[in-house]
């Protein structure tokens, strides 16, 4: 009898495997993987990797955006720190290269064992992208990449236009491997649809170029290009920061505090942008499917956001930070004023932007008639007043507004992890709910981008004025800059988890599911402590690239103490 | 150190004072604590900029100070993330479930676990009557063995009673997540669709029908500019089968609260 009983299990077994043995059914569907990765589970696997490779390669197709700027400002202004800053930052690059190429190799691998008929599938969707466009530009910038750094001691005095055109052409490689790599990315969270028509059959009739211009893949793109550019710029402050800190010499100590100051602006730069292509990108997706929108904001991706917020406040509090600091290196600087126009705009700009926004919300124009006069009136009228304040009060002045504006940004319908169980004790009472409105988190990001451009301003107001004492700045300065490119790098991992958790429970959202047990949302928990590993993998590999790649013993050009830098533009 | 004193005195002043102001306007304590928390913050951010200037540190003192600040950083991260709220994800488990569970069973992977399933419930009904045949010895008549046709798993509810249609309902409405723009029964968004409490009054089940697979058939009333975007997604005939979609059309259109403004439905098409 148990012969006879087990056999019939047997039995059973063999029809199931000769079924699908004969079967090409399983080839053909999601959800079915033939290992299970340990510790981590598939998906984290995918996570991990994925979000390594998006690290390394968001450093170098943004830094040689930066990289060319600097050697075009270096040839033009005759000044070698701006080309040695190219140089050393080319020379990590080129180290880092490599990483991304073999994280990318990595993550197809890792695809291919967790979800093997998903991940095939998907390529032969795209297999123009991924055999032909996406090889070759890889190719293209790998030969670029490798004769810009060869030919710079070369190429250098007359033919450094040539070497400077060589670094355009390379970046325009980037930019385009950017764009088309946007294309699937953008393609599994938004695919093309049409009203009317499932998204199955759309897709059956979708040519390539309907499926990578979706309606995420260009505000995608545009958000990812200023936030290489910002965080290409924070890796090389954190760069610089090591280094000044393994300086020997006065003049080493000199330069790398000098390095830091331009990355850092350059970084201020990118991410001045980054709020308002971030917001583009989330109402492109809100408007291809409204439910997008509860997920991020109310639902289980609503505390994500939260720790957004709060990263991002902590990310314009150290920026401001370091400008202080950079001030109070000035000699001089003490004298400098500006008009009173400045703090009462400031303390001004965020309860007049928030009535603004709540009367004539985007893309009402009106808004911009109170809020262009007010911004620029400083500016154009502050020499009309004769009545003044020092730079340290409008400083002091601006932080309190910072701090304000972060309380709003900050603010949440309630703190619950999902609103759908919001109980009614839990959210603002009304009179106090609009500070978790979006014309309130809009006027708190402007009020926080006005500050630091006002801080910018008046940092340039105190060069032109004092003297610069390179190499000077308070040592608290590199532990700003290294907390600034921790951060950054965090925030990238935070919102490159966000906008892949925003497929839920699909491989490609509405067209094909994931049949897996992992095809649920991550707790916050759990995703800040993969996220802070990533980062801190990230940042290790970093360092000990430049460390590699960089060693203080070429001596720059000596530059005297007490030059005002940047040089007035003739 | 008198300096940092002061400026933390002054940063709990603050903190106490907006906490307090908030506290008397029946804010939840979440957010009276932020507010202290901020100014906190605020008043270290002071402190630091009037700190003195720090002494340049290299070598092996530098590596030490570093380190620590990366282990500090660290702790932030993954500490203030898990200090915030956090969600059970077993609630969206059983949802995601519930909308895959036809997909999965149709999958091939799907049919392979019924079919051991199946093979397992038919070896412990063999095993059970091997036993049974022990018990009683060979030469007695053996009782019929129920079979399970579907193995450990119940048969699906076919939705045919007017109590399963209307559960069916509700449950759609909750796996569909139709309550994150419509307010019903006191729960749910308001502000993107409209409350829906009488719309049973309004609308037939067969246009709460065909709003559901087509939104753009019907207008509410002051919902122009929701209309025109298309907020209402129509993905819904592509995800729900014409059973589920009946099933949550007649629940919906059993609320006839005529206390509640459900707007007037016009139609389009």
């Amino acid at each position: 009898m148990k012969t006879h009983s087990s056999s019939l299990l047997t039995l059973a077994l063999l029809a199931l495997l000769c079924g699908l043995g004969v079967s090409d059914v399983c080839a053909q569907e999601a959800g079915t993987s033939s290992v299970d990765f340990p510790y981590t589970g598939n998906r984290t696997a995918v996570w991990i990797v994925a979000q390594l490779h998006i690290l390394f390669a968001a450093f170098i197709l943004g830094a040689p955006i930066f990289v060319v700027i600097s050697e075009w400002l270096g040839y033009r202004k005759q000044d070698p720190r701006y080309d040695r800053l190219a140089k050393e930052v080319t020379k990590v690059t080129v180290i880092l290269f490599s990483m991304t190429a073999v994280t990318g190799g990595l993550f197809i691998f890792v695809l291919l064992a967790a979800y093997p008929q998903f991940t095939t599938s998907f390529i032969n969707q795209f297999y123009v992208v991924f055999a032909i466009l996406y090889p070759a530009l890889f190719i293209a910038e790998t030969i670029l990449m490798y004769a810009y750094l060869y030919t710079w001691d070369i190429w250098k005095g007359e033919k450094k236009g040539r070497h400077i055109a060589l670094g355009v052409l390379l970046n325009l490689v980037c930019l385009l491997i950017l764009f088309v790599i946007n294309g699937p990315t953008s393609f599994m969270n938004t695919p093309p649809k049409a009203e009317g028509v499932s998204p199955q059959d759309f897709i059956a009739a979708a040519t390539l170029w309907d499926k990578i211009a979706n309606q995420s893949w260009f505000p995608l793109s545009l958000h990812r290009i200023d936030g290489n550019v910002a965080f290409g710029g924070f890796i090389a402050g954190m760069i610089a920061a090591y280094m000044y800190m393994a300086a020997k010499t006065k003049e080493e100590r000199a330069y790398y505090d000098w390095m830091g100051f331009v990355a850092i602006w350059i970084a201020v730069g990118g991410s001045l942008l980054q709020p308002f292509t971030g917001l583009l990108l989330a109402y492109e997706m809100c408007d291809y499917d409204f439910s997008f929108c509860p997920y991020m904001m109310a639902d289980q991706l609503s505390m994500f956001f939260e720790m957004q917020g709060i990263m991002i406040g902590l990310l314009f509090l150290g920026i401001n930070y370091y400008s202080w600091l950079s001030v109070k290196r000035i000699e001089g600087a003490d004298n400098v004023r500006m008009s009173i126009l400045t703090p009462i705009v400031l303390i001004a700009l965020l309860p007049v932007t928030m009535w603004v926004m709540n009367s004539w919300w985007i893309p009402d124009p009106m808004s911009l008639a109170f809020l262009l006069p007010l911004t620029l009136s400083p500016f154009l009228l502050g020499r009309f007043i004769p009545v003044t304040v020092s730079a340290r009060t409008v400083i002091k002045i601006g932080f309190i507004v910072m701090l304000i504006s972060d309380a709003v940004w900050l603010t949440p319908a309630g703190f619950v992890a999902t609103g759908t169980d919001m109980p009614d004790e839990m959210k603002l009472p009304e009179g106090w709910d609009y500070l978790s409105s979006m014309p309130a988190k809009l006027s708190a990001i402007l009020t926080l981008v006005f500050v630091t451009i006002v801080n910018f301003v008046l940092y340039n107001r105190a060069i032109k004025q004092g003297t610069i004492l390179w190499g000077k700045i308070d040592f608290a300065a590199q532990f700003v800059l290294i907390f600034l490119a921790f951060t950054s790098t965090w925030i990238m991992g935070l919102m490159g988890a966000v906008r892949s958790l925003l497929k839920k429970y699909f491989h490609t959202y509405s067209l094909v599911s994931d049949l897996s047990a992992e095809s649920f949302t991550p707790t916050l928990s759990y995703s800040a402590g993969w996220i802070t590993a990533i980062t801190v993998f990230f940042i290790a590999v970093v360092t000990v690239a430049a460390l590699i790649a960089i060693r203080p013993s070429v001596a720059p050009a000596k530059e005297p103490e007490g030059n005002p830098v940047p040089v007035p533009v003739k | 150190m008198w300096n940092l004193f002061k400026k933390l005195a002054v940063g709990l002043v603050v903190g106490g004072g907006l906490a307090a102001i908030a506290n008397s306007q029946e804010v939840p304590v979440s957010f009276q604590l932020l507010f202290f928390v901020i100014s906190v913050i605020g008043a270290g951010i002071f402190a630091l900029l009037d700190a003195k200037t720090m002494n340049v540190m290299s070598g092996g003192m530098s590596f030490i100070t570093v380190t620590v600040f990366w282990v500090f950083l660290i702790s932030v991260c993954v500490a203030g993330a898990s200090f915030l709220p956090q969600f059970d994800p077993e609630d969206e488990k059983a949802k995601i479930g519930k909308l895959l569970d036809k997909e999965r069973k149709q999958s091939a992977q799907g049919k392979t676990e019924e079919l051991i399933a199946r093979a397992k419930a038919l070896d412990a009904q063999v095993k059970a009557l091997e036993d049974r045949l022990k018990g009683i010895g060979g030469g007695q008549a053996v009782a019929a063995v129920q079979v399970s046709p579907s193995g450990e798993k119940p048969a699906p509810a076919g939705g045919g009673a007017s109590g399963d249609i209307m559960k069916i309902g509700e449950e759609q409405w909750q796996l569909q997540e139709c309550y994150n723009c419509h307010k019903l029964r006191g729960e749910g968004g308001k502000k993107r669709g409209p409350e829906l409490d009488n719309i049973g009054t309004l609308l037939t089940i067969e246009e709460i029908q065909q709003k559901i697979a087509d939104p753009k058939s019907f207008m509410a009333e002051g919902y122009d500019k929701e209309w025109q975007k298309g907020i209402m997604p129509d993905k819904f005939k592509d995800l729900m089968d014409p059973k589920e979609m009946l099933a949550l059309a007649t629940w919906l259109g059993s609320f006839k609260n005529t206390a509640i403004n459900t707007p007037k439905p016009i139609k389009k098409k």
